[in-house]
């Protein structure tokens, strides 16, 4: 995992009401970070596994999202990949500063110079 | 002479389930939360239910969809055959979508796959006792979830019956009167007649209640009701596609949603839970998007069982044309896509 991917996420994915995050290599690396207990770090690499293990079925030539948000009752769980296999996931409480940031992280993540 | 109090009624549950140890969590857990308004029944197998019913009029049975030798299935069916009012719920830990179209059709009124953490129990407890606590009113009250109000008021008109629909949502009430199978009559904000039955029935939310007929204060309305309906739709379609389609609110006057200029629907699809298609607009490949609602209501599920944050609610899609908003629920399966405007010289 690149260094500047880590740090990419080390320092920028913590705002408040962050519960956890995530970055996924094309490779399959994953390197994770849990901001809180509710969300242990096992727990976000299976959730990053889960959304990549059927990101393929909800993609199709009509339907090609830069980003996906799944709203659940207490929080959201925003993914964006990228086309050179990167995926990032971010862990949030809904109502939370986190869920502003949601937006901007993304679209950062969206023109990192990310390594290998 | 016996005093009316506020105290919630007691309910008989009744679970089947051929693991004891589900069971044994089920009397745990549900004991906790229904806090002493639930008295559980516990059964292991078709026929101790079967004793239990003899003996202890239910409320609600709750079947497992996979038991040995009498299926869940097929108990379902005979439960309703010797008790045509105890609501029946069918959980499983196989969800397909064979299985939810049997036990279903086999008078199951829920479908529900076993929880797998304490907030899966919550909902679960929710839902049963929502289903619990359901009843009819006097006249009858909408379920919004099985049928539309559209297709109320056309049942009301084939039955040639007479009653009022009344239509609400946090912004307006609105009243369509029913009389011997013909409309007679619509209100609603500052409207009244054709104009105010258009706007009801365009209005993008809300519940209705269909309550026993008076008198309207005039009648405003005349004509073919299959007429009256088409034209309602046609205005409906126009507004859908004229309007934001996520929440918009209504002014209470005008029933009119604000127009926005900045967005435009660009599909919008409609489906039962099962997947049939309710309604549909725009849509390119209408089974292909509703094989995708499905697996996105698998994926959800899967989903929702790791992350701690409770029930899915809907998938937001960011598109390079605009973005999408996908709900899927045990009774509905919704899609809906916003185009961005073009960019203006």
């Amino acid at each position: 995992m690149s260094k500047s991917a880590q740090q990419w996420l080390a320092n920028r994915a913590s705002p408040s009401g962050m519960l956890a995050c995530g970055l996924r290599r094309a490779d399959g690396v994953v390197i994770c970070h849990s901001r809180e207990d509710i969300c242990p770090l096992e727990k976000m690499e299976r959730i990053l596994r889960q959304f990549e293990s059927v990101r393929a079925a909800l993609v199709s030539d009509q339907l090609v999202p830069r980003w996906w948000t799944w709203t659940f009752e207490q929080g959201q769980i925003r993914f964006v990949a990228r086309s050179d296999g990167w995926l990032l996931g971010l862990v949030v409480r809904l109502d939370s500063e986190a869920m502003t940031q949601l937006d901007p992280l993304s679209n950062e993540f969206l023109s990192l110079e990310l390594g290998n | 002479m016996a005093t009316p109090t506020n105290q919630p009624t007691v309910r008989q549950v009744l679970f089947v389930d051929d693991e004891p140890d589900f069971l044994g969590v089920v009397q745990d857990i549900f004991g906790s939360l229904s806090a002493g308004h639930w008295v559980l029944h516990c059964a292991s197998s078709a026929d101790a239910a079967l004793e239990m019913l003899k003996h202890q009029k239910m409320d609600l049975a709750v079947v497992d969809a996979n038991m040995p030798l009498l299926d869940g299935i097929q108990f379902l069916a005979l439960l309703g055959r010797r008790y045509p009012e105890l609501k029946k719920v069918s959980l499983t830990a196989f969800a397909t979508e064979d299985r939810r179209t049997d036990c279903l059709a086999a008078g199951a009124e829920l479908f529900i796959e076993k929880p797998h953490s304490m907030e899966g129990y919550k909902s679960v407890h929710a839902m049963l006792d929502d289903l619990m606590n359901w009843a009819p009113q006097q006249g009858f009250q909408g379920m919004l979830r099985r049928v539309g109000l559209q297709d109320v008021i056309q049942m009301e008109c084939l039955g040639r019956n007479s009653s009022v629909v009344e239509i609400y949502n946090e912004h307006v009430l609105g009243r369509i009167y029913i009389e011997d199978g013909s409309i007679i009559h619509a209100a609603g904000g500052d409207l009244t007649g054709e104009r105010a039955l258009q706007r009801l029935l365009a209005l993008p939310g809300g519940s209705f209640e269909l309550a026993p007929f008076e008198s309207p204060p005039e009648k405003t309305i005349s004509g073919p009701w299959e007429f009256l309906l088409m034209e309602a739709a046609r205005v409906r379609d126009e507004t859908a596609s004229q309007n934001v389609s996520v929440a918009p609110e209504v002014d209470p006057q005008t029933l009119v949603t604000p127009v926005a200029a900045t967005v435009a629907v660009a599909e919008t699809l409609i489906c039962s839970g099962l997947g049939k298609v309710l309604y549909e607009a725009d849509c390119v490949d209408v089974p292909g998007r509703v094989q995708w609602l499905k697996q996105l209501a698998r994926h959800a599920a899967q989903l929702a069982q790791i992350a701690p944050l409770g029930q899915f609610d809907r998938l937001e899609l960011q598109l390079d044309y605009g973005r999408a908003i996908a709900q899927a629920r045990p009774d509905r399966l919704v899609y809906v896509a916003v185009a961005k405007p073009p960019a203006r010289p």
